[in-house]
């Protein structure tokens, strides 16, 4: 039973991650249906869920960046394909597995990464995003033009992972390697803000010039978000490469920057699971304006035409809905719909 | 009374049921609304047009077939989406569109063993060895490229080496063919001067042509689509270039005068098929189904469905009524010299190690607002040549 909070009497309770039975049960709940997930559904939802599965390593990614460190990064959509690209010459010209190819797109892209944040250190808020914008510009050039390595306009066709002889051709055995990737990867972010790092990143968002007079590094700790950040991003761009079976220079443009820029501000800037829900969120509102767009095709005919320029449009009105009236993000909500309910009846 | 009635109207959606059971399902990925919409709307009512008059007259070998048009507005997350969902609805092939949905779903279409007919006529998409799965029904970029090239240089008459420049975006439609159009440019004596970049989106283009003006280039490729090639032409007339202009399939088309205003004139487009009402056997057909003036991109989603058909018919009578996806691609590469009734510049054929399904094309020129057929260029199957 809980009354109106949680009253912890040790250091070590504090620090747990799954504080009470309720959250406990919640978490392995969710477990549970994310392993079962695949059985219930087939086809174009398990496709989805695992578009999910992997938005959530680069929001996650991006939150540590953004969230937590307080730098706008707008190359994020770059950087996964810096990952993509790496795994597909590994693992396609070089012969190397899968289980080499993805760690090592994630080292790749976070030194590409760092090289990028270098500016960090003069730069901050609209004057980062904008060399951050330009990484995005020349990594999208390299993609194109760099032929021998990353084929040019064509791309590179990539293999599924294997094991042994077992090959994860289905979406769904490919599922779980991704749910298993992306758990630890979650798990490890986690931890991250919680050590020593975490809250340097957290004094640096807040107040840099505090956090430099407390003795943090401001160099190092924003080129180290920068590095973990793009880590992310290269581990889930490298799924995306292997779960498509293709990689291409149109996959990695702004729009995808921006998309994740979006999750992160949708879901919550600074939460872990804010970025959970707002990758959720992003890849799911398409899905379900399309699904509703066409059974209003189906009831008002000839709306077809208009169907599909409504659809990008209440795509538009909701961001915008959402960044006016919950302008901290699903993560915030959800904190506020807890609260309500732990308080209830009263609401003090 | 009322039974019997109700027994003969119980049979009647009895031998419905069975009826529809007797149907080959198709995917259809068609870009109606998106930016590529201008081009892929005819495109895609060609293919539908071709599919509503076979179902009409016979079906295949009796059996109708069932594609259902997805708009995916050149969302290629969509294009993947939607590609899940005919995946579990078991198509045995589908009609595609660009080179966002083609290139995109080229790795699965080879596992899943789904012959996917497009209208990205990259050359990179014809290596069989690389993309086993992958066809379509014109001739790809480079050659087209080449041909126009070829053209160009034997209408040449002066003693010097004709100098030609590559307008195009940074974007892998605009790219493809450069590597192979260039190097047979310099073999045909061409000199190649540097390239500008002008994006698909591009509203003027004045820094590009000045460039081109400056270079002194005899000939220009544009390897935009057909809005980027209207803002090019409009802004070489306004600078007053000589430069005589060669566009891409995508580039030029029966819409152009209305947007390049007379800028247009002379210009050439290398097309992959004839123009709405010339005289060719298979137009009859196709303008007594389609009464109205239609594009040459209507015409080409007309072949790419006329020459699934076929497949179809080959491997319905392969496989002896059990299609799959593998026995499409192979009645699809026993494809040879395949009759379109002239709608194409030649007649097509597909083997296993090569999916170019010929190396013609129609050099059309705009003359006072209007697309004439100038000559068709026929070019050597150079197995060097396939996938560059």
């Amino acid at each position: 039973m809980h009354f109106c909070g949680d009253f912890r009497t040790t250091y070590e309770k504090d620090i747990e991650i799954l504080q009470t039975p309720t959250v406990r049960i919640g978490v392995a709940a969710c477990l549970v249906f994310l392993v079962v997930f695949p059985f219930l559904v087939k086809g174009e939802y398990l496709w989805v869920g695992l578009q999910i599965l992997i938005a959530v390593i680069g929001a996650v990614g991006l939150n540590i960046l953004t969230g937590y460190t307080g730098m706008i990064s707008l190359g994020q959509g770059a950087f996964f394909g810096v990952g993509a690209y790496t795994t597909a010459y590994l693992t396609t010209k070089m012969g190397l597995s899968f289980w080499v190819g993805v760690p090592a797109a994630g080292l790749v892209t976070a030194a590409a990464g760092m090289i990028f944040g270098i500016p960090s250190l003069r730069l901050k808020g609209l004057y980062l995003a904008i060399a951050t914008l330009a990484s995005q510009f020349i990594l999208e050039w390299v993609f194109l033009r760099w032929e021998p390595v990353t084929g040019g306009s064509f791309g590179i066709v990539v293999p599924r992972p294997s094991i042994g002889g077992y090959v994860f051709e289905s979406d769904r055995s490919f599922y779980y390697i991704v749910l298993a990737i992306t758990v630890v990867m979650v798990l490890f972010a986690v931890n991250i803000v919680r050590t020593r790092t975490g809250r340097a990143f957290t004094a640096i968002r807040d107040h840099y010039i505090s956090a430099e007079i407390m003795g943090i590094n401001l160099f190092r700790y924003r080129i180290l978000s920068f590095g973990i950040s793009s880590f992310y991003a290269g581990v889930a761009g490298a799924l995306l490469g292997h779960s498509l079976k293709y990689v291409t220079s149109e996959q990695f443009n702004l729009e995808l920057s921006v998309t994740y820029l979006a999750m992160i501000i949708i879901g919550g800037l600074g939460s872990i699971l804010g970025a959970i829900y707002g990758a959720i969120f992003m890849i799911l509102l398409p899905k379900v304006l399309t699904v509703l767009t066409g059974k209003l095709t189906m009831l008002v005919p000839g709306a077809a035409g208009l169907a599909i320029a409504m659809e990008q449009g209440v795509f538009g009105l909701i961001i915008i809905f959402f960044l006016i009236f919950e302008p901290d993000g699903l993560a915030h909500r959800w904190k506020m719909v807890k609260a309500y309910w732990k308080l209830y009846p009263f609401s003090y | 009374m009322k039974i019997a009635a109700m027994v003969a109207g119980l049979a009647l959606v009895l031998s419905g049921v069975a009826f529809s059971a007797e149907t080959i399902k198709v995917g259809h990925l068609a870009d109606l609304t998106g930016p590529t919409g201008d081009v892929g709307k005819p495109y895609a009512e060609g293919v539908q047009a071709y599919k509503n008059y076979i179902n009409a007259h016979g079906g295949i070998n009796g059996k109708t077939i069932e594609m259902q048009m997805y708009d995916y507005a050149y969302d290629k997350n969509k294009a993947v989406n939607q590609y899940k969902k005919y995946k579990e609805d078991k198509v045995v092939a589908i009609e595609g569109w660009g080179t966002g949905d083609t290139e995109a779903l080229a790795g699965f279409v080879s596992t899943d063993k789904i012959p996917y007919i497009s209208g990205s006529y990259s050359a990179h998409l014809t290596n069989p060895a690389k993309t086993p799965y992958n066809f379509f029904c014109a001739a790809d970029y480079t050659t087209a490229l080449r041909a126009g090239l070829l053209y160009l240089k034997e209408g040449w008459k002066e003693k010097r080496a004709p100098k030609v420049v590559f307008i195009y975006p940074n974007h892998p439609y605009g790219i493809a063919p450069i590597k192979g159009g260039k190097e047979y440019a310099k073999e045909l004596g061409f000199e190649v001067l540097g390239d500008e970049d002008v994006s698909l989106k591009a509203i003027e283009a004045n820094s590009q042509l000045l460039s081109v003006k400056n270079k002194g280039a005899d000939f220009a490729w544009i390897g935009g689509t057909s809005n980027s090639t209207a803002v090019i032409l409009k802004d070489a007339k306004k600078l007053g270039l000589k430069t005589k202009f060669f566009s891409n399939i995508w580039g030029i088309d029966e819409s152009t005068p209305k947007l390049a205003g007379g800028a247009e004139e002379g210009a050439l487009v290398m097309a992959g098929s004839v123009r709405y009402g010339d005289k060719v056997p298979g137009m009859a057909l196709l303008m007594s189904v389609e009464k109205t003036p239609q594009v040459t991109h209507y015409i080409r989603g007309w072949v790419a469905m006329m020459v699934l058909v076929e497949a179809l018919k080959r491997a319905d009578k392969a496989t002896g009524g059990k299609i799959t996806g593998t026995a499409v691609k192979d009645a699809l590469e026993t494809f040879r010299d395949f009759d379109t009734g002239g709608l194409t510049p030649a007649k097509i054929t597909f083997t296993s190690t090569d999916h170019r399904p010929y190396m013609s094309v129609n050099i059309m020129e705009m003359q006072k607002g209007k697309l004439v057929i100038k000559q068709t260029m026929t070019l050597p199957r150079k197995a060097e040549w396939l996938g560059l």
